[in-house]
């Protein structure tokens, strides 16, 4: 949060730079000062910060692509004359924790191809989908598997495997 | 009646694309859980579309910040409602029409009850 604070705040300065306060100057001197804080991580203290906000980037390329091609497929089905749906609803042990993560990842997974999140065991380790067009549990476990994966650096949380409930 | 402009009119087609499918699926689909993948995933990109194209017919500023606090909403609420209509028709026994396994059910039911009879907020 202090990396936030400091880019806007560096923002803020660049506009004052600029003389003019405009939402596309604003956004020039989010970036230039994003270069900054990436430049000196350490003397600013921001590395954390940097790796998040390229994580959050990158996951929403990630995002943008995975939606694609969910809408494409679930489209097919609708049209085609047998879909071949196969529905099932699988267990996925959680590797991610905290409130927050597990919402993102919950309404990620619901956009995400093939899969819609129904809820969480009461200790918040377990997510429960249902999910249609993958053949086997295992398949479905991966690409939820992978939108974790997707999702790890972006709460600074290490990918390294724990104990599953 | 305006001319073709692709940068405009193909994001709102396909939208609209995505919108149509979005029915054809909820009438085809066997099942409620089933339904709510046509309902969540293609009305999001589907409205998305739309939305884009609209804010390109304006291009000004304005309509591009409102464009990202739509979708932004957007993609908050659609999976919040589809996630809590799946969970109640799943809690109240609504049986989904499977091919595969039900690892919800195979882990037990009872325990995974989020609230307790009486109806109170479970505790954290």
């Amino acid at each position: 949060m202090r990396g936030l604070a400091l880019n806007i705040l560096l923002a803020l300065v660049w506009t004052l730079f600029v003389g003019e306060f405009s939402l596309r100057e604003l956004a020039v001197g989010f970036l230039l000062g994003f270069l900054i804080l990436s430049v000196f991580p350490l003397s600013l203290g921001t590395g954390g910060y940097v790796q998040r906000a390229l994580a959050a980037v990158r996951f929403a390329g990630f995002f943008a692509r995975e939606l694609t091609v969910a809408n494409v497929q679930v489209a097919l089905f609708a049209l085609r004359r047998h879909p071949p749906l196969h529905p099932m609803i699988v267990a996925y042990p959680l590797r991610l924790r905290g409130d927050s993560a597990q919402t993102l990842l919950a309404a990620t997974i619901t956009l995400m191809p093939g899969s819609v999140a129904m809820g969480f065991n009461p200790e918040r380790t377990v997510l429960y989908a249902h999910t249609i067009g993958l053949n086997s549990a295992r398949a479905a476990r991966a690409s939820v598997r992978k939108v974790e994966d997707a999702l790890l650096p972006l709460y600074g949380q290490s990918a390294a495997p724990e104990e599953s409930a | 009646m305006n001319d073709f402009v692709p940068a405009r009119d193909i994001p709102i087609l396909l939208g609209a694309f995505f919108v149509l499918s979005a029915a054809i699926g909820l009438m085809r689909f066997p099942d409620l859980y089933s339904r709510l993948h046509a309902s969540s995933k293609l009305v999001t990109l589907g409205s998305a579309g739309i939305f884009l194209g609209v804010a390109l017919e304006f291009a000004q500023t304005e309509a591009l910040t409102r464009l990202i606090a739509v979708l932004l909403f957007q993609f908050l609420t659609t999976p919040l409602s589809a996630y809590l209509i799946a969970q109640a028709a799943y809690l109240r026994g609504l049986r989904p029409l499977l091919e595969g396994p039900d690892e919800w059910q195979a882990l037990g039911k009872a325990a995974l009850l989020d609230t307790d009879p009486n109806g109170a907020p479970p505790e954290r």
